[in-house]
């Protein structure tokens, strides 16, 4: 059975309209007071980042040697008790063979300009089995802001590298992979 | 108004592209790698910084005669390269009154030296005549030539005519060597 719509006049439904909206009203215009608590566990945390290659050049007609400098950035956490440290570790000797060898020491650092943390001191030698230091992170620790923390962000370091130029390597072109590792507690 | 507005955007999206690319990326660990371009060298060292020339014998019997010791390192290309060494009398005897290589008071006056090399190099053959304008060899390599870390020695022995008409007195030259490598 057809039903046809019921048409209620305006004064009926626009008094009511108008008191739901000043209901509404209230509501927003109304204060008060939530108290929500936030906890964030802050843990240690380290990142390192480093250009993808680096070139050593030298000076012809001395056998100086070959030299390059890296800017190895980073952003550590260190907790009260923990401390962190940035390593490097020659993961691929240079190639191909007759050229320099970083296992027969022949490829040497030093660090300079630690923004964060204490740079490595005297001349380091790389190793293609052991990590060797770059930068000691202290307790505490924090990246940028200043204060308490870094006043850059990132921090930065030099490590200024320095390969042997011995008369018996071969004329070419040699190349080897160098890995940081950082790591905080 | 509206090409002003399509620069801003396009000028947003380069800077965001920018910012995306220099954006360095971070982690535990990061790698990088080495490179080196080896190519030929060579460099000397003259171990005699003051050669200095005594005669034997008796009346004018002998010439005045010294020897120079040096040490060369070399690094030829393989298969291509070569490299020499050389001298020259870049500053004749003085003072005047003495021996000459330019002018020397008698035809046949000369200052002359053989050489001696240890391998890699190959010293030049026989007596060679020094000169004040031109350069004379004093060894030559070969392509792939290494001398050793160190280096490796060499020497030049001198011979300078004793002529009666030279006056007495001390006379020096300068003589300057050359080592190349390709």
């Amino acid at each position: 059975m057809a039903s046809k719509a019921t048409r209620r006049p305006v004064s009926v439904w626009l008094p009511r309209l108008l008191a739901s909206a000043v209901a509404i009203g209230s509501g927003i215009a109304g204060t008060g007071t939530a108290v929500q608590t936030l906890d964030a566990t802050l843990q240690p945390i380290a990142k390192v980042s480093v250009p993808s290659s680096l070139s050593l050049t030298t000076i012809a007609g001395e056998f100086a040697a070959f030299t390059g400098s890296l800017t190895v950035s980073y952003r550590a956490r260190t907790t009260a008790s923990g401390g962190g440290t940035i390593t490097i570790e020659v993961s691929s000797d240079f190639s191909p063979s007759g050229g320099p060898s970083a296992a027969a020491a022949g490829l040497t650092y030093t660090c300079s300009g630690a923004s964060l943390g204490t740079a490595c001191t005297g001349t380091q030698t790389a190793s293609t089995t052991a990590q060797t230091p770059v930068v000691t992170l202290p307790t505490s620790a924090c990246t940028g802001g200043g204060g308490a923390c870094s006043s850059s962000d990132p921090a930065t370091v030099s490590v200024n590298f320095s390969l042997a130029n011995s008369p018996t390597y071969s004329t070419g072109s040699y190349s080897a992979q160098v890995i940081l590792r950082i790591s905080a507690t | 108004m509206r090409r002003s507005g399509y620069f801003s955007l396009l000028r947003g999206c380069l800077l965001l592209g920018l910012a995306g690319a220099a954006r360095a990326q971070f982690a535990s660990t990061g790698t990088t790698t080495l490179s080196v371009t080896v190519a030929a060298d060579a460099g000397l060292q003259v171990n005699t910084a003051t050669t200095t020339m005594t005669a034997s014998g008796t009346a004018f019997s002998g010439s005045y005669t010294g020897t120079t010791s040096l040490t060369y390192k070399i690094r030829t290309t393989s298969s291509t390269g070569s490299g020499t060494i050389t001298l020259k009398v870049t500053s004749d005897f003085s003072p005047a009154g003495g021996p000459s290589v330019l002018s020397p008071p008698t035809a046949g006056d000369t200052l002359t030296y053989t050489c001696t090399l240890t391998s890699p190099g190959t010293g030049c053959s026989g007596s060679q005549t020094a000169s004040t304008t031109s350069s004379t060899s004093v060894g030559t390599f070969g392509a792939g030539a290494k001398s050793a870390s160190g280096g490796n020695t060499g020497s030049v022995a001198w011979t300078l005519t004793n002529d009666p008409s030279y006056t007495t007195g001390t006379y020096s030259a300068t003589v300057t060597f050359t080592i190349s490598a390709t």
